[in-house]
């Protein structure tokens, strides 16, 4: 098999839970990536929505490097404003929120607010929800981008910014006056994580070649539950590495980066 | 409708009493104008076709005041109203509100101009969904600013403050919305969780934003206001709207028989606009679709003078900036003449002539 990083890994495996005719609503950087990989192989019919306007651009003009990039808004086939995207989440017309952030626990809520310290006086501010937490309210289904990190993956989270399961309460969401059904799969480069339908927790699906499900927990602060059905998680092809190196992110934005 | 409701989110939350006292102690009251007051400032105005056009600087003179409320309008690093932030600088104001979505470079400026200069500008708080500039990095100054409690927060989503502003361009008092339930924004931010008086279910209600002023950068405008914007809306219509004031830069003034001959294209109202400002490049280093990309390498070399006042406390290289992009300056074609033909050159070409429509 090809040698790729673990960027690469998580842009596959991203591009690989995309349907095709469904509509992601995006955040910058692998969500993008991702769903530009997914168009060129099994999902031609998949619309991107980014939150500055834009439903279903084409993006010839190169990956835009943010959600409110210009070149986002490229041959769209609808362009207003942030109102009326999100306006387009609630009625039901987004099927996956694809996003990610600095904490998730195990009912898949995911915090990027802040880390440290307290909401009034932050050790560590990160830039806010954003569009995460209304997406994760709205749009369908949750998609998560997370690095498989034990203070990442935590019991409780410091700030709830973007709802999941809540506390894992089959009624959490529809008390808490959201139309999605929540959280479905948590992406890293070596595990790809559902929910259980039953009890809302986190469940390990997939492992990449060579870890066994003990390595995983090793990485995850709370107690996941594996699946019966526990697979091994498909690498890219040298045509995928092709494709995400050379059309989806040719300048290396976010493929080149450093894991932390 | 029975207020006091909430979602389970108390079973989950970590936060700590500092972060909910607000929500818990306040009484409700408006960060800005109140509903009232913006419709008497606007109901006191002449409707005339006026020619509205003037100069940044007169522009800010006469509208930014000490204690008021500004929208920023663009998203992160497109159509930020650059120019007119510059001048805001340059007055100086203090006690301000910041209200935007989400933003990068104009708050930032705001709050380098803070730290350098505490007794020329200041920000009292910001309502807000995000503050960063995505792929170049966190923005080192609002972390900076939250790290030493220099600033009161109040944290919505996207839609939460687009919905804020859309109510006060409404003209109610606010807008039931199907996000921030369940999450810690519901404990935190000036939103309330109800029932629904029809079904009973629960049902989230932002507050409007109704800023005292607007500051937009847009594709073009007549002398009266009326404003054409392509690409992205982001929220600049709600925004111009929910304003009691409301200042445009446009990157080109277009005839009043051009938007009278496509008025589908006006997506803001001569009404609904104060001030408008012929000035290309008005949100240089930020983009504005049709006229130029954002220039990375620019706002990298704001950002590294920011990162190295938060990590070591040195102003000379952030100060440098301001000396010499806003301070020694005194209109935004001064700060442009300061630039390198070929960076306008460059990010005007990586535009890639988006289609605009200016007759």
């Amino acid at each position: 098999m090809p040698e790729y990083t673990p960027f690469e890994m998580i842009a596959y495996t991203g591009s690989r839970v995309l349907e095709d005719e469904t509509i992601v609503f995006v955040g910058t950087g692998l969500p993008i990536i991702a769903s530009i990989h997914a168009q060129l192989t099994h999902a031609p019919g998949l619309g991107i929505i980014f939150e500055a306007g834009p439903l279903t651009p084409i993006l010839e003009m190169g990956m835009p490097l943010s959600v409110g990039d210009t070149r986002a808004c490229r041959k769209a086939c609808y362009l207003k404003g942030l109102s009326s995207v999100f306006e387009l989440t609630q009625r039901g017309h987004s099927d996956y929120a694809f996003i990610g952030g600095a904490q998730i626990d195990m009912y898949g809520n995911v915090n990027s607010t802040f880390e440290g310290g307290t909401y009034t006086r932050a050790q560590t501010r990160f830039p806010g929800s954003g569009g995460a937490g209304a997406m994760a309210a709205n749009c369908e289904k949750s998609i998560i981008i997370m690095a498989l990190e034990p203070r990442r993956f935590v019991p409780q989270l410091d700030f709830v910014t973007s709802i999941g399961f809540g506390d894992g309460s089959p009624d959490y969401r529809k008390k808490s006056g959201v139309m999605g059904s929540g959280p479905y799969r948590v992406i890293t480069n070596e595990a790809l994580f559902g929910f259980d339908e039953e009890t809302k927790r986190m469940v390990l699906l997939e492992a990449a070649k060579g870890r066994t499900p003990e390595d995983i927990q090793k990485k995850v602060s709370f107690d996941l539950l594996v699946s019966p059905d526990l697979k091994e998680m498909a690498e890219p092809s040298e045509e995928d590495l092709r494709l995400l190196r050379e059309e989806c992110d040719p300048d290396g934005y976010f493929l080149a980066r450093k894991l932390k | 409708m029975e207020n006091g409701l909430s979602s389970p989110i108390q079973k989950i939350s970590t936060l700590t009493e500092d972060a909910t006292k607000r929500k818990k102690e306040e009484v409700f009251g408006w960060w800005g104008p109140s509903p009232e007051e913006a419709r008497k400032t606007m109901v006191g105005k002449s409707k005339g076709l006026r020619d509205k056009r003037t100069t940044i600087k007169e522009a800010v003179g006469r509208y930014i005041k000490d204690g008021a409320n500004i929208a920023i309008g663009g998203f992160v690093n497109t159509r930020p109203p650059v120019a007119i932030v510059h001048e805001i600088i340059r007055k100086g104001a203090k006690d301000l509100t910041l209200s935007f979505q989400s933003n990068s470079i104009c708050p930032e400026l705001l709050a380098g101009a803070m730290l350098l200069y505490p007794d020329h500008l200041s920000i009292r708080r910001a309502e807000l969904a995000w503050w960063g500039y995505e792929v170049i990095g966190i923005a080192p100054l609002f972390r900076y600013l939250c790290n030493n409690g220099l600033i009161e927060l109040d944290d919505y989503t996207n839609y939460g403050m687009s919905a804020r502003f859309k109510a006060a361009a409404m003209g109610i008092e606010f807008l039931p919305v199907r996000d921030h339930g369940g999450s810690d924004m519901e404990l935190v931010n000036r939103g309330i969780m109800v029932r629904s008086p029809f079904t009973g279910s629960s049902s989230y209600l932002v507050p409007a934003c109704y800023p005292d002023v607007g500051i937009l950068n847009v594709t073009a405008a007549d002398m009266y206001g009326n404003c054409r914007i392509f690409g992205a809306h982001c929220t600049c219509p709600e925004i111009a709207m929910a304003a009691c004031h409301t200042i445009v830069t446009a990157e080109q003034i277009i005839p009043n028989e051009n938007i009278r001959t496509y008025p589908n294209l006006t997506e803001i109202p001569y009404t609904a606009v104060d001030a408008v400002i012929e000035q290309r490049f008005a949100s240089y280093p930020g983009a504005c679709y049709g006229f130029y990309w954002f220039d990375m390498e620019h706002i990298l070399m704001f950002r590294s003078a920011s990162e190295e006042f938060r990590k070591t406390g040195k102003r000379d290289a952030l100060k440098k900036y301001y000396d010499e992009f806003i301070f020694g300056c005194e209109t935004h074609d001064d700060f442009l003449s300061k630039l390198p033909y070929k960076t306008l050159k460059k990010i005007k070409d990586l535009d890639g002539g988006q289609p605009i429509i200016l007759s």
